[in-house]
């Protein structure tokens, strides 16, 4: 099965989030005090309470001290509210500014990434890390970071007012303490793996109900729309059958969080009793003490709320990271130069652990030539049309190509944006004179001139449609504006059909014109215009000349021109 | 002995059975009717009170574990005054016992309440997936429209959204009863309280509301602005191979880089509207129990009220708070995002309203047809029982011939016919059976190659895939094609969908440009085994490869349509 990227473990979870936070410590530590004081406000209602409560029980209190407390209380009120909301802002803002941060990291170190780790990892995974992932890495801050914040500080003020008003209070959460830590270690131990096992069965789904979409006349056509359905609904009942168990996780956690509350509740209750009774306490204390730990239990539970959105953002997050953190190691050789030749020297290739795929390559195309490579499919000509590329790297042997390498296969992705950007892209800084100049060589013009708003029509999944052979065209188009010196076409105009097999050849010839060419091609028309041909089998290089040298020898290029030709 | 349900238990809980796991097997989902009538509101009312069985029991305990919540203050309350302030050890021992029990309700009350809220919130999400899968992605007969990619996260964030509308039938319900409980006993405590709670709570609830109207409004526009961002990087990693091949990079990521930075922005200001939000409803929430607390406060200093009914006083405004807040943060955001997920759901599901009512009887065609193709302008031909026939038409006029033969009901100006009688008046089940298509483009799934090419027929797998000339590569069939079979290349793609297409053994069976991305020996290979493996069976070849088309019995010539008057 797919061997997917790897996923950062909690230390290096931790780790990387402190790098990251480099450049916001000093705004975090500020946002820290702000909010320990707004917090601190909150004690002043209890102890009022507690105040009232000793007043009115000696009948020494008057409608003037009852408002003087009432006004007391409603100003901490709104003086902590505030704190504490401009405390969360902050918190937010630079929360936010770390997950932009690492979201354009991870998206620019997706592109950087061997192209072999993707295909192996799936783009389905990176996908969903890029997407998914920052999904619920963004969704967790509106209500994780005030839980946080809340809850932290309310623990430290609470358990200093407790301490302040009688100390032996303080120790009715002591007595709780080690529940509450028992359960968040078994939380923290059985948690992130029930979480992970719910995150990846979501990711099976998405991928089911995406290839069902984009393979939706395969299903029609075939009639195999019952046998789709059942395994859509089997991933998706996959994912209720874990997503159960990460919710039975979360009662369990309530169960022993609540053990945890009466203990405090009761040990409060214990210490007041037996502390009125040595007169160190009073009523009113022990009311005070009361709330204070009801204060403290409710944030608790707040915290218990959220916790599930933290556990599935912190998943998310050591699944960002682990993509951020794979390491490419090159094994091979592959270099640039400025010059516009290609040289391959003992060059191999493997897929993984898999068989060699190249096998001990040696090719030179001099400046400016354009080299065909045909086979049988299977024979490497895409793995090799890749090596020169760079979009893979040999395992031995070096690869020497121009520094503007391009190249275009038969995947076709329209971008989603407008026009003009999918032309752009490897040439961000052309002009729309340039750009219309590239859709009139490659033919492609036909395209503007139905475009709803020009070069600025949106196109891509919800945009305006074009054809595939539109599409391919767009391609050569951003291939021209590219302007590189070495081009390589690996089958790219195979996809067409019989009436724009013609036009494709045609706007490709003008994208080769003047440049250093590798044209992988079956059409062997198409090979047969080439300066030199190479005829790969099994991983190597059986043959190397031109047409005519080839067609004299009689060998493997002679049978399948033959072949081709019978057709024709 | 093991933990078994895997949930980290040590060896004092172990034992203990687990409650509603859900079980291996689904539910069998019933899906949802929609009429031309039905609003947003009733259908999400309609899906939240589809599983009553489940939530009404939940809602049961939820007020069980809320009103016990709440409780707690009051008993704590109560406690202080009954045995601290007389020290009278007996009644600590018989509070401290209430209180054990209070805890032990609430708590079993809380854990079955949330698990089998879960379980609904589950097995709704399960069904309505199902509906949405049936009606939109893999309809029996077809579509008029073919669902786009919007579809995938309806199906996965929206049904969630959805789904998440059963808790508004469980959790508020129970937090309202708390208030009406927190209520009732400020009313006996001291009546004023009682009614200022009444009366106050609502208008707090309201205010609160109102207050987050701006904050949800922007949330939104945040939302959809994080979603184009994410959107992007999506479209960006799905292009990767496009973008390597161009070296473009650093391009697309500095696209993506501005899209962040402009998501940044909108996320900025969402927070600090947010922090507008809770600073406005920390004012509300601070005032109205500080005058409630100040209100309990005189009647007490004023004769009015023990000091037990202060301290209980306190204690019940206290857990007032917590209730409040939650239905208003919690439970008016969770309403307003089921309502606009069942406005999606519902939408998509009746746009995609197949037309189709199944006939009276079945109609009288044979087990392998006769195929009419009926184009515009008098162009026509037929495909005899049993016939090999090669099609050579213009990239256009092919493209609308196989989308009329995926689906014959569809608007494309061809008519399709089956033993002279019209594909639309044959249910999708009697069209389906006969006809195959394998469209141009051929989609394969995860799985493995035998997977694939059983999707057909498990039985003919072999056969199927040495007359698709898949041998060289596909000695080992249980290998892993990975995602849309990118593990292949795109000749090999193109021979598995081939050999899928023939396993099938479809009395009719329409193959488009089988071979476009096959070498030609490879494709003079296919095409002398094509012969024998559709023998007895109906094929149409639309192909222009010479050598497919001279394995056909006879070939069709379509001129343009442009070149016909």
């Amino acid at each position: 099965m797919n061997q997917g990227l790897p996923v950062a473990g909690g230390r290096e979870t931790a780790i990387q989030v402190w790098q990251l936070s480099r450049g916001y410590r000093l705004r975090l530590a500020a946002t820290g005090a702000l909010g320990l004081l707004s917090t601190g406000a909150d004690l002043v209602v209890p102890v009022a309470i507690g105040f009232l409560v000793d007043r009115a029980q000696a009948g020494t209190a008057n409608l003037a001290t009852v408002l003087t407390v009432t006004a007391v209380m409603a100003l901490s009120a709104v003086l902590g509210a505030s704190g504490t909301a401009l405390t969360i802002v902050l918190a937010t803002h630079v929360y936010h500014s770390l997950l932009a941060a690492l979201r354009e990291r991870l998206v620019e170190h997706t592109m950087t990434l061997p192209q072999h780790l993707v295909e192996q990892a799936g783009t389905g995974d990176l996908i969903s890390r890029s997407s998914d992932d920052v999904n619920a890495v963004a969704d967790a801050a509106p209500t994780v970071i005030p839980a946080i914040t809340v809850t932290v500080f309310t623990i430290v003020v609470s358990l200093g007012g407790l301490a302040a008003l009688e100390w032996p209070y303080a120790a009715s959460f002591a007595v709780a303490l080690p529940v509450y830590l028992l359960a968040v270690r078994w939380f923290l131990r059985t948690g992130p793996g029930v979480y992970r096992a719910e995150r990846t069965a979501m990711s099976a789904r998405a991928q089911q109900i995406l290839e069902s979409q984009r393979g939706y006349a395969t299903v029609l056509g075939f009639g195999i729309a019952e046998q789709r359905h059942q395994a859509v609904m089997t991933d998706s009942w996959r994912v209720a059958v874990q997503s159960l168990r990460a919710r039975t996780v979360l009662s369990m956690l309530n169960a022993r969080l609540n053990l945890g509350e009466y203990l405090s509740l009761a040990t409060v209750l214990v210490v007041g009793f037996a502390l009125i009774r040595l007169e160190a306490s009073t009523v009113g204390g022990a009311t005070t003490a009361m709330l204070l730990v009801l204060r403290l239990l409710g944030p608790l539970n707040q915290l218990l709320l959220v916790v599930d959105t933290l556990q599935s953002a912190l998943t998310s997050l050591s699944r960002m990271l682990g993509a951020v953190t794979t390491v490419p190691v090159p094994p091979g050789n592959s270099q640039q130069t400025a010059g516009r030749a290609v040289q391959l020297d003992q060059v191999s290739f493997r897929y993984g652990q898999g068989p060699l795929v190249l096998d001990h390559i040696v090719l030179n195309v001099p400046p400016g030539q354009h080299l065909a490579v045909v086979g049988v499919s299977g024979a490497g000509k895409t793995t090799l049309a890749g090596l020169v590329a760079g979009t893979h790297l040999p395992e031995s042997g070096t690869v020497i190509r121009p520094r503007r390498t391009a190249m275009i296969t038969q995947e076709i992705h329209v971008f989603a944006g407008t026009l003009r950007d999918n032309l752009t892209l490897a040439a961000p800084e052309a002009g729309d004179r340039e750009i219309q100049a590239a859709l009139a060589a490659t033919g492609a013009v036909e395209i503007l001139d139905h475009a709803p708003n020009g070069l600025d029509t949106i196109l891509g999944v919800n945009g305006h449609p074009i054809t595939e052979a539109q599409a391919q065209q767009l391609a050569l188009a951003r291939l021209l504006l590219a302007d590189a010196d070495l081009v390589i076409l690996d089958e790219a105009t195979a996809e067409a059909g019989s009436t724009y097999a013609g036009e494709l050849d045609r706007a490709a010839d003008a994208v080769l014109a003047g440049r250093t060419a590798i044209v992988v091609a079956h059409r062997l028309s198409q090979a047969a215009t080439c300066d030199q041909i190479v005829v790969m089998e099994q991983g190597r290089i059986i043959e190397t000349g031109q047409h005519d040298e080839l067609l004299t020898a009689g060998g493997v290029y002679a049978r399948l021109w033959a072949a081709w030709e019978s057709d024709r | 002995m093991s933990d078994t349900a895997g949930l980290g238990r040590g060896p004092l809980t172990r034992w203990l059975p687990v409650f509603l796991l859900a079980p291996a097997q689904p539910p069998t989902a019933q899906t949802f009717g929609t009429g031309p009538g039905t609003t947003p509101g009733r259908f999400l009312l309609h899906v939240i009170f589809s599983v009553r069985h489940l939530s009404v029991p939940a809602m049961l305990l939820a007020i069980v574990w809320q009103v016990g919540e709440s409780a707690v203050p009051v008993v704590m309350g109560l406690a202080i005054d009954r045995a601290l302030a007389t020290g009278d050890a007996q009644q600590l021992g018989l509070w401290l016992g209430v209180l054990a029990a209070l805890y032990i309700a609430l708590t079993s009350a809380a854990r079955f309440s949330l698990r089998l809220t879960a379980y609904a919130v589950q097995v709704l999400q399960h069904r309505l997936r199902g509906a949405l899968s049936t009606r939109v992605l893999h309809p029996i007969g077809a579509n008029a429209r073919a669902p786009d990619g919007a579809v995938v996260s309806m199906m996965t964030t929206d049904v969630m959204r959805l789904a998440n509308g059963v808790i508004l039938t469980v959790i508020p319900v129970s937090r309202i009863t708390s208030i009406g409980f927190i209520a009732a006993s400020l009313l006996v405590t001291h009546w004023i309280l009682g009614l200022v709670v009444l009366v106050g709570a609502p208008a707090v609830v309201w205010s609160t509301g109102a207050l987050s109207a701006r904050l949800s409004r922007d949330t939104r526009e945040y939302q959809a602005l994080l979603a184009s961002t994410v959107g992007r990087a999506t479209d960006l990693v799905t292009g990767y191979r496009v973008i390597k091949g161009m070296h473009a990079e650093a391009e697309a990521a500095r696209r993506y880089r501005q899209a962040s930075q402009e998501t940044l922005a909108g996320a900025r200001r969402n927070a600090s509207l947010l922090g507008r939000f809770l600073a406005g409803s920390g004012l509300i929430n601070g005032t109205f129990v500080a005058a409630v607390l100040g209100l309990a406060g005189w009647f007490a200093v004023d004769g009015q009220l023990s000091i037990g009914g202060l301290i209980t006083s306190v204690g019940l405004t206290q857990a007032l708070l917590p209730q409040i807040q939650a239905i208003a943060n919690v439970s008016i955001p969770n309403y307003a995002g089921a309502h606009a997920a069942s406005a999606r759901i519902l939408d998509l599901l009746q746009e995609h309203t197949t037309s189709a009512t199944a006939p009276a009887e079945p109609h009288d065609v044979r087990a392998i047809p006769a195929l009419d193709v009926n184009l515009p302008a008098g162009r026509t031909f037929r495909v005899e029982p049993g016939e090999l026939v090669g099609l050579r038409a213009d990239d256009r006029t092919a493209a609308r011939i196989v989308e009329a033969l995926v689906n014959p009901r569809a608007e494309t100006g061809v008519g399709v016919c089956l033993d002279g009688i019209s594909g639309r008046e044959l249910s999708p089940d009697e069209y389906r059976s006969r006809v195959t298509v394998a469209p141009q483009r051929a989609t394969l799934f995860s799985g493995s190659l035998r997977e694939n090419v059983a999707q057909g027929s498990p039985a003919r797998v072999d056969a199927a895939v040495r007359a698709a000339s898949c041998d060289d590569f596909a000695t080992d069939l249980d290998i892993s094609v990975g995602e849309g079979g990118n593990r292949l290349s795109g000749g090999q793609r193109q021979r598995v969908a081939l050999a899928r297409a023939l396993a099938g053994d479809a009395p009719v069976l329409v193959l488009h440009d089988p071979t476009t991305a096959v070498d030609s020996v490879t494709e003079h290979a296919i095409a002398s085994r094509l012969p024998a493996v559709r023998a007895g069976r109906s094929t149409l070849l639309i192909a222009s490869a010479p050598a497919l088309l001279a394995a056909c019995d006879r070939v069709v010539d379509l001129p343009a349509a442009g070149s016909v008057p």
